[in-house]
């Protein structure tokens, strides 16, 4: 019986050949059952954020990444501002500024408890003590923690505080008082930016007497709505919620910082809801995110400007006509369009017209490459010239994409004869070379932490900026310096705005740096997060964010 | 046999030396201060130098240095890596199961699939199905394991929405590593989450293992083809089929366990290919495995980290390679007597 | 000079004539073979044959998408990219990149595998089982390992990578040519051709060399496709060719970042890449088949 065996033979082979396929999609599916329910074990929170912080404490660093990592996450500040940038009480509940208006006095909250984690047990509450720790390592260069962490205090230096502060006393175990060498308009604001946390000087001693000092900048203890947990660079950081938070706790159990640095990745996780929240989602794929039905987008003006810095002590760029020709050999228009997708508005300031202290009677730079020419003409250097074009290897709110930036600026300038060299290193080395001043021209730009004005100009080009690092453009002019001085010596707004005008003036004269767009900022979050409030400056807060 | 063995153990270990001390001089033909590289200060004092130098045995002469660096090896001080600051080591530790679950679970996919098709194949050649499984097979090969990875991403994850796109678990599952083994640390945890954990590390695992276990698969079923197309020639098949036994038992009874060998050996022979592909797809799928680390590493010319995951990686395939030699020999009784004729 | 032909000699094809005899009456593999050409043709003579250059950015034309879509244009036929470039053009360019530096690095590995491999057949005892295990060792690390090494050294780059590629490939060829030799050594015509007195460089020449050509041939396929593949994998690591260079690996990642707004930008390079490996993979196969069949 041939023909009956064959036949038997085939029928097994496809039984063997379904019975597997079965196997298999039951497998499948057992594993994707309920795969979306099952995902969140608890009332947890996963933000894709673009970067690894450079450290746990907001004192150290200046970038966004680590103010969004731990700012509001883990510190408080002792004032705090709202959305209209007007300053509100934190872990001050109130304040006193003398008639001279030198000096400050701060009532402290009383009851505010420290994280209690598992590598340590605070034994006491939130003291003046703690206040005049976290501004003494700043300022007072004997402080046993000032150099712990490298001894650089970016913004507070880029701000003159040491300049600034006379002393800071603690005149009670709840009331301390800062004394100020000159009165100065925007002192309040510079406590409540993201920079000015306070630290527990408790485990500072703890860890003295353990000689394990660095550990308070990479296992931070402070008195935030969350605690730290554990940290994986390049992986995840993740968070607990503080139980014994004095202000009303967090609503979220867990909360996980997923690093991604790819912004296609994080779309990615966005849409299959691997992330609840993202950070920075690329200006490219607005329309598709609008589409979503799972996916809020929530924008907002943003209070930044990305820049063209150059840096003003490499010639040919110490001369002014150069960099003007480059400024005007750029297609600004072309960037608008190829990086930012229309999700900025060209600039003409480094301040944006937001902003009340905005000049509005400033010449516009136009494209227009025949004066490039002529200028470069003027300067000796028809013949075209070569510089480095540094980009960073990271995404900004105000630069969402360096890269492809600089090489339409490459393209660009290379119709005038200006040859450029694009650079780039991982974002440590890149810190650490332009803080060297090895760069001729780099793509940065800013982001206000606060709403004062003075913020965009005095981190960014004065000559404290300059030895400290925030001023990329090796740029000091004491005409533009003593302009923002007096500028905060008032605190009439009209009177103030005169000054900040003659100082954008100046800038758009010299043109150390070419602004060229400010960006919208957005913010992606899945539509079943709630309470993700979006502030035009200053970090990502999670106080609020739940889950329904 | 013993002889044998000992030989390749011998080979073993004249590799492992070759390994180390190209893992050892990378830090010295690597252009820049060796110092440097290995701690990633600038700017010392000279006195602050010549501590470090000597602490590191880098004033020592050459061979006294390799000595030293073997040394640590086996004592498990690997050095520090730069951008974290964790004992190289310990990352390893964490990294490397990662990846050989992965290709575990690969091998075993591409078993598990290639077996039976490269059967049916052979059972049916120059039929339509044959044709259709050898065509497809070169298309295995042939696809670029990035784009194929980004094709599955964009259908299973994006559009359908069924699967994870990245990492090995929702990082909102605490679960305490042992084995650092994802399925077992997640059995062994005492989480009331458990069940969860397991399939949401399940949903995350079905992607990379499909997207490594192509190239494999393909060879699978190659090799099976054409050892059964030889098999099935061969007279005892003809004897078994003569003797009225039917095809299925046939094929069972006698040609498959003979074709288990030959293709268990190819496996063997792609564990190279295995772990490049894999460090690729770690990539693509942010799998916390070697692979991801290591390029990482390379990105932020992190020297102590690369140093060591060289010498990890490359041991590991070599002692693969070894191991796989070995038990081939030794369960062979045809590839036991060349061996023993040869000599 | 005229050739007097005394005896009417039926002149026997060699075995590898055949071979090709059986290969082209294939048309897939023809069809491969072909595409391969093309390929070749097209990363010499790419300035002739794009449209643009690689790097023209066309202002007001990014992210076009290719001209069988509604907003497509023809003049871009596969559409552009995110600074307007023409990703044909692109496509034409990588092709020196992916294919031709391949082509290249492999022609050299071939020679120098080869070199090395006749001279390790022909030799024996103690310094052929050393050559042996380093082969092995060698062998076993692959290629992608050899490239992070080299690039550790030398820092990313299209150059690193192809050295790394073609250190990992010349083993191949060394063991590929000494196992042949090995072979074909114990075979009878090598003992006739001895017997007539040839030894030495005349019996490598004549005798065993045109025996070794299929060897060669079909490892050759082989070890491109993988160069192929390893050069662009490397590329999408961002370990490769850099940024504006178009080779297809780094065009692929390069496209990644717009991945949903402009899948071309992605899909063409990957599609170009497999139809190459494809192509490669076919040769080999068809050779492969061609010489089986004659040998039978």
């Amino acid at each position: 019986m041939p023909i009956r065996r064959r036949q038997s033979f085939r029928v097994r082979l496809r039984l063997a050949v379904l019975g597997s396929i079965t196997l298999v999609t039951l497998t499948l599916a057992w594993m994707l059952k309920d795969y979306g329910d099952n995902v969140r074990p608890h009332q947890g929170l996963v933000y894709c954020s673009e970067a690894s912080p450079e450290t746990f404490n907001p004192q150290l660093g200046n970038s966004s990444t680590t103010v969004d990592a731990t700012t509001h996450q883990i510190y408080d500040r002792l004032v705090d501002v709202d959305a209209e940038g007007n300053v509100r009480p934190g872990l001050a509940y109130k304040w006193q500024i003398s008639r001279d208006k030198k000096s400050y006095k701060f009532s402290l909250r009383q009851g505010v408890n420290f994280h209690h984690t598992d590598f340590f047990r605070p034994s006491r509450t939130m003291t003046s003590e703690d206040v005049v720790f976290s501004f003494s390592r700043i300022l007072d260069q004997n402080h046993p923690y000032h150099s712990i962490g490298g001894g650089q205090y970016p913004y507070f230096q880029g701000v003159g505080l040491g300049n600034l502060i006379r002393s800071v006393v603690a005149v009670d175990p709840f009331t301390v008082q800062f004394d100020l060498l000159r009165p100065d308009a925007s002192f309040l604001t510079t406590l409540a930016t993201d920079f000015a946390v306070i630290l527990s000087a408790e485990y500072g001693d703890w860890l003295e007497r353990r000689r394990q000092k660095p550990l308070i900048d990479t296992k931070p203890i402070g008195t935030g709505p969350f605690h730290f947990v554990s940290y994986r660079k390049d992986s995840y950081i993740k968070y607990r919620r503080h139980p014994a938070y004095w202000g009303p706790p967090a609503k979220l159990e867990r909360l996980v910082f997923d690093i991604t640095p790819p912004p296609s990745a994080r779309l990615g996780k966005l849409l299959t809801g691997e992330c609840d929240v993202i950070a920075l989602p690329s200006a490219s794929e607005m329309a598709l995110l609008r589409k979503n039905e799972n996916v809020r987008l929530s924008i907002q003006t943003g209070l930044n400007v990305g820049y063209l810095a150059f840096n003003t002590q490499h010639p040919p760029l110490d001369n002014v006509k150069v960099r003007r020709a480059i400024a005007h050999a750029i297609n600004r228009d072309r960037i608008m369009a190829a990086v930012y997708f229309g999700t900025a508005t060209l600039a003409n300031s480094v301040l944006p017209p937001v902003s009340w202290a905005f000049n509005d009677s400033l010449p516009f730079v136009d494209y227009d490459p025949e004066t490039s020419k002529a200028l470069l003409a003027e300067a000796g250097l028809a013949e075209g010239f070569e510089f480095e074009l540094w980009a960073p290897p990271i995404q900004r709110v105000y630069n969402p994409s360096p890269l492809k930036m600089a090489q339409l600026i490459k393209d660009d300038l290379a119709k005038v004869g200006i040859k450029t060299q694009i650079v780039t290193y991982d974002w440590q080395t890149f810190r650490r070379n332009l803080q060297a001043g090895k760069h001729d021209a780099t793509l940065l730009g800013w982001m206000a932490d606060t709403a004062d004005p003075d913020n965009f100009f005095r981190p960014v080009l004065s000559c404290q900026a300059l030895s400290h690092g925030t001023n990329r453009a090796q740029w000091c002019d004491f005409e533009f310096d003593r302009l923002l001085n007096d500028a905060l010596s008032s605190s009439d707004r009209s009177v103030r705005k005169h000054y900040y005008e003659d100082v954008q003036e100046i800038i758009s004269k010299q043109l150390p740096v070419f602004p060229l767009a400010h960006a919208l900022r957005f913010q992606a979050h899945r539509s079943n997060i709630k309470g993700m409030g979006l502030n035009p400056y200053g970090g990502i807060r999670f106080s609020e964010a739940e889950r329904e | 046999m013993l002889i044998y063995t000992l030989r390749k153990i011998n080979l073993f270990i004249f590799t492992f030396v070759g390994l180390s001390l190209l893992s050892f001089s990378l830090i010295h033909i690597v252009p820049g201060d060796p110092v440097y590289l290995l701690t990633g200060l600038e700017n010392l004092s000279e006195e602050q130098y010549q501590t470090l130098s000597h602490q590191l045995y880098l004033d020592r002469p050459f061979i006294l240095q390799y000595f030293h660096y073997l040394g640590n090896i086996f004592n498990g001080e690997w050095g520090y890596s730069l951008t974290s600051g964790e004992s190289v080591w310990v990352e390893i530790k964490q990294t490397f199961p990662a990846t050989l679950e992965l290709v575990f679970y690969a091998l075993v996919v591409a078993m598990l699939v290639g077996l039976p098709i490269g059967s049916l194949a052979a059972l049916k050649k120059e039929s339509i199905t044959d044709h259709t499984v050898m065509t497809l097979s070169l298309l295995g090969i042939s696809i670029p394991v990035f784009w194929w990875g980004l094709l599955m991403i964009m259908i299973l994850a994006l559009t359908l929405g069924w699967l994870p796109m990245s990492g090995r678990l929702s990082l909102l599952y605490d679960i305490e590593p042992v084995t650092n083994l994802i399925l077992i640390d997640i059995l062994l945890s005492n989480q009331d989450y458990k069940e969860a954990a397991f399939q949401n590390a399940l949903a995350h695992l079905v992607m990379p293992t499909l997207v490594l276990a192509t190239v494999p698969t393909t060879q699978v079923i190659r090799t099976t083809r054409a050892t059964m197309l030889t098999l099935l020639k061969k007279n005892f098949i003809k004897a078994a089929q003569a003797r009225g036994i039917g095809r299925w038992n046939v094929l069972r009874r006698h040609a498959l366990p003979n074709s288990l060998l030959p293709v268990s050996r190819q496996l063997g022979l792609q564990i190279s290919t295995l772990m490049t592909g894999a460090m690729v797809t770690e990539n693509i799928f942010s799998w916390p495995g070697i692979g991801k680390w290591l390029v990482a590493s390379l990105y932020q010319r992190d020297y102590p980290a690369i140093q060591g995951g060289l010498l990890a990686v490359s041991t590991f395939i070599i002692l693969a390679t070894v191991i796989n030699d070995l038990l081939h020999t030794a369960s062979d009784p045809i590839a036991r007597k060349t061996y023993n004729a040869a000599s | 000079m005229l050739r007097h032909e005394i005896y009417d000699d039926a002149r026997m094809p060699s075995p590898l004539a055949r071979a090709l005899v059986e290969f082209r009456k294939h048309p897939v593999y023809m069809a491969a073979f072909y595409w391969l050409m093309l390929l070749f043709a097209l990363s010499i003579f790419a300035p002739f044959v794009a449209p643009y250059t690689p790097d023209t950015q066309h202002l007001g034309e990014l992210l076009v998408p290719p001209s069988w879509y509604k907003n497509g244009q023809v003049e871009f036929f596969f559409g552009t990219d995110d600074l307007g470039r023409d990703i044909l053009t692109r496509l034409i360019y990588g092709a020196r990149y992916s294919f031709g530096m391949a082509l290249l690095i492999m022609t050299v590995c071939a020679l120098l595998g080869t070199i090395i491999g006749v001279f390790a057949g022909m030799t024996r005892g103690l310094k052929s089982s050393i050559l042996h295990h380093v082969l092995d060792t060698v062998l076993s690390i692959p290629s992608l390992l050899l490239a992070i090494v080299v690039i550790a050294i030398l820092g990313p780059g299209l150059e690193q990578v192809l050295i790394a590629v073609g250190l990992a490939q010349v083993p191949q060829f060394v063991r590929t040519l000494n196992n042949a030799i090995r072979e074909e050594l114990s075979k009878t015509y090598v003992t006739a051709a001895t017997l007539d007195g040839e030894k030495g460089p005349r019996l490598f020449i004549f005798t065993l060399l045109p025996n070794l050509l299929e060897p060669i041939l079909v490892q050759f396929t082989t070890s491109l496709s993988t160069a192929i593949l390893d050069i662009a994998a490397l590329g999408f690591l961002k370990l490769g060719a850099q940024a504006p260079t178009p080779e297809w690996g780094t065009m692929l990642s390069g496209g990644l970042e717009l991945i949903y707004r402009a899948p071309w930008t992605v899909a063409f390079p990957g599609f170009a890449i497999l139809i190459s490996v494809l192509s490669v993979n076919v040769v080999g196969e068809g050779l492969r088949n061609s010489i089986g069949k004659v040998k039978q």
